[in-house]
């Protein structure tokens, strides 16, 4: 059923309200189900709900009036004290609260589906008896009777958990509802994905930064015209001195309002992080329920701003790791306590700047990564073999879980552990410039670290001369540059190294690996920059060092996208095309080459 | 001109345009609506680890753009660039990119009856499958080239290998 064009304005106005509240009440609720006696967080919930169902009686939207009347009492009598939070009841609002989403992504689609949605709302019906509250407190010993039966009629419960793969939680966590006829199938007309309805294409923005930015336009319009005067004034024969000392000047000041406005629209592009953060409480609570662990989750550094197109990003990579820390990581609560430690573990996602990068780290006090399991899943997957295993560290050794086709859990669940996950998680860390770090302690967790850039589109980088081509390396990279002696080098096992105090440093000869024509005569003397990602380090010889230097990066487009060694391109200030080495794949290629000898 | 009234005027096809230049002795022809501009030959940053007949990037107008030799693709001998070489920068698969060719004619029309499927066997290199059909007018030739097929998916599946 379209809408009439005149009603769009208001649905606008609706769909972004809904959605804004929306997303705060997966968080809100979550907490709630942690500190029931909150009872700002329970009005505040209330009035969200409430807020949605007036906006919706008002434009006609049934289907969602329906659901959040009946939430909207449920969370009354919440309210009142005649009900008491605990998860049965919060596993039942948060799904009707998905049912919400999934209501009005169908709105935002311009299209309502006639919903099934009856099954959310008997679920909710139960809970608004008088005798409810007893009710939820017989829930425990309910679930036991309620699995017996389940035992008796396979059938149609098989029938109904494979038709609800969006709540997985019903069947471990059946919500108490005595008087709940059979025959519904509570769940099923949850099809598609409710967290599917943030989206990025629109912006709000301070009006006052975009106040700051016109500001800087107006000075850059002015700077603009100084040069076509200067650019006249040289036509009609000024006098040189005064020339050069004026445009001297104005390219300062050029200079100078160019990085402004450039920290201006950094800043527009600019969102906290929180917006991806946000929706952990839920998923992480979700599966500590169907996993039967005890988790909590801590979030530190939401503020932290980074660009928008890294934060569209992440959102998948964090959900993979949070998913591998819960169901990897964290033990069963048995096993803590049998190990000396609480029964609930704890998972700290935080976020923070470091220079221009941004760190992300999630960690968790579960029991850690043995490197002898992975080691030997590894060898027995046949990514590695025993010779090359033999030459690893420990370092080298955790990274191969980030191998495609590696999973050490025997049985896989469909959490985590098809063995796709953390290879996925690398590549896309690696397409947004990234890189990840494991940290792990046998016993007392782990800690994966993410370093990103903090926006896409611009860098510090260092350009480097290669036989004549240039070339440019992300400073990100760079740990430092050495002149070096060519008799200084060393040759162990085919491969050329370099005793940098008290360590051997691995080379890479760019012009080799980039195979560019021998131009200069031989020197003595070159130039090597030290480039690491995560532990590793690589020696990188150049022939020379031309400066540091900001660049914006250009895309080479979709046909040279997977150059190896090459991420990107740039243009310098006279008008010709540098590419941009990418450091995680010389540092990587140049393992693989000394694996393969 | 004048073959321009024959076509129009002894047949209903529909009216085309393509852009002809020449590669060695033979003539080929592109649709012009694929066509963004001819420009003279910019310096062209090499791009290490592709395939031979990627020359490199160009920095059209603050935009980097790939770069072919068709010479090169076609397995030509290759030649020095001189005044007339030029690089046609057409849309392949909504991405722009360039072409080296040894020099641009002109823009012609032909009615779409007057192209006939390509011949079994071509003279030079060129792939079969990227030729889209043979214009015949006259004492003149013209091969329709077939962009998509020229930068084809193979070509990026070895590329992203």
């Amino acid at each position: 059923m379209p809408f009439a064009p005149e009603d769009q304005e208001l649905i606008d106005g609706f769909l972004t309200e809904t959605t804004e509240l929306l997303d705060k009440l997966d968080d809100d609720l979550v907490t709630l189900e942690k500190s029931p006696s909150d009872m700002e967080l329970l009005n505040g919930i209330f009035r969200s709900i409430h807020t949605v169902k007036g906006a919706s009686s008002f434009l006609g939207f049934d289907l969602l009036v329906k659901v959040t009347h009946k939430t909207e009492d449920v969370l009354n009598r919440l309210r009142k004290g005649e009900l008491v939070v605990n998860p049965e009841i919060m596993d039942v609002i948060l799904e009707a609260v998905d049912l919400v989403k999934v209501l009005v992504g169908d709105i935002k689609a311009g299209e309502i589906v006639e919903r099934e949605i009856d099954g959310t709302v008997t679920k909710l019906l139960p809970l608004l008896s008088e005798g409810a509250g007893e009710a939820t407190v017989l829930a425990a010993p309910q679930q036991v009777v309620l699995a017996a039966a389940s035992a008796e009629e396979p059938p149609a419960e098989a029938g109904e958990a494979s038709s609800c793969s969006v709540q997985p939680t019903k069947e471990k966590a059946p919500s108490p509802r005595p008087a709940a006829p059979p025959a519904v199938a509570p769940g099923k007309e949850l099809k598609a994905k409710p967290e599917d309805l943030t989206d990025s294409s629109t912006v709000r923005i301070d009006v006052k930064r975009i106040d700051d930015l016109m500001n800087q336009v107006g000075e850059l319009v002015l700077e603009r015209n100084r040069m076509l005067q200067l650019d006249s004034d040289l036509r009609s024969g000024a006098d040189m001195n005064r020339f050069a000392e004026e445009f001297g000047k104005l390219a300062k000041r050029l200079n100078f309002v160019t990085s402004e406005v450039q920290m201006q629209v950094l800043k527009i592009r600019m969102i906290p992080v929180e917006k991806v953060f946000k929706k952990f409480p839920r998923i992480v609570r979700n599966l500590a329920r169907e996993l039967g662990k005890e988790v909590e989750l801590h979030l530190f550094g939401e503020e932290t701003e980074l660009d928008r197109s890294v934060v569209d990003e992440i959102g998948d990579p964090l959900t993979h790791l949070i998913r591998n820390a819960m169901d990897h990581g964290v033990e069963m609560p048995e096993e803590r306590a049998a190990a000396g430690k609480s029964r609930c573990g704890t998972i700290v996602l935080s976020a923070a700047h470091e220079g221009n990068q941004i760190v992300i780290s999630i960690k968790d006090d579960g029991k850690g990564i043995d490197p002898d399991k992975v080691a030997a899943k590894a060898v027995d997957k046949g990514l590695v073999t025993q010779a090359q295993l033999a030459n690893m560290g420990t370092r080298e050794i955790l990274d191969l879980i980030f191998l495609p086709g590696f999973s050490t859990k025997e049985v896989t669940t469909d959490l985590s552990g098809r063995g796709v996950g953390m290879d996925v998680v690398r590549t896309n860390i690696k397409k947004l410039n990234g890189i990840i770090e494991i940290r792990t302690e046998l016993g007392h967790g782990s800690e994966f670290v993410l370093r990103l850039p903090l926006t896409l589109a611009i860098i510090q980088s260092l350009l480097v001369d290669v036989e004549g081509e240039i070339y440019s390396i992300p400073l990100a990279a760079v740990f430092e540059t050495l002149r070096v002696e060519m008799k200084e080098f060393h040759t162990v096992g085919g491969q050329e190294v370099l005793k940098l105090r008290d360590s051997v440093l691995p080379l890479v000869r760019l012009e080799r690996v980039f195979s560019v024509n021998h131009t200069y005569a031989n020197d003595v003397s070159c130039y090597v920059v030290v480039v690491g990602v995560a532990e590793k380090r690589v020696g990188v010889i150049v022939s020379r060092l031309l400066g540091q230097q900001e660049v914006a990066i250009k895309s080479l487009g979709k046909y040279l996208a997977n150059v190896p060694g090459i991420a990107g391109s740039t243009i310098l200030g006279d008008g010709r095309v540098a590419l941009i080495v990418d450091p995680v794949g010389l540092v990587e290629g140049n393992e693989g080459g000394s694996a393969g000898r | 001109m004048e073959i321009v009234r024959e076509s129009s005027s002894d047949n209903t096809g529909e009216l085309i345009q393509l852009v002809s230049f020449m590669l060695g002795e033979e003539e080929f022809g592109v649709d012009v609506l694929k066509v963004r501009e001819i420009i003279r030959m910019p310096e062209i940053t090499r791009v290490p680890n592709t395939p031979h007949y990627v020359e490199g990037v160009i920095n059209l107008r603050g935009k980097v753009i790939p770069v072919m030799s068709m010479r090169n693709r076609f397995g030509l001998e290759q030649r020095e660039w001189d005044k007339q070489t030029r690089i046609m920068v057409m849309e392949v698969d909504s991405e722009l990119m360039g072409f080296i060719v040894d020099s641009v004619s002109e823009v012609i029309r032909i009615s779409e009856q007057e192209i006939q499927p390509p011949p079994a066997v071509v003279s030079t290199g060129v792939d079969h499958e990227c030729l889209s059909g043979i214009v015949s007018q006259r004492e003149r030739l013209l091969v329709l080239l077939d962009l998509e097929k020229v930068s084809s998916k193979e070509d990026r599946m070895l590329l992203s290998m």
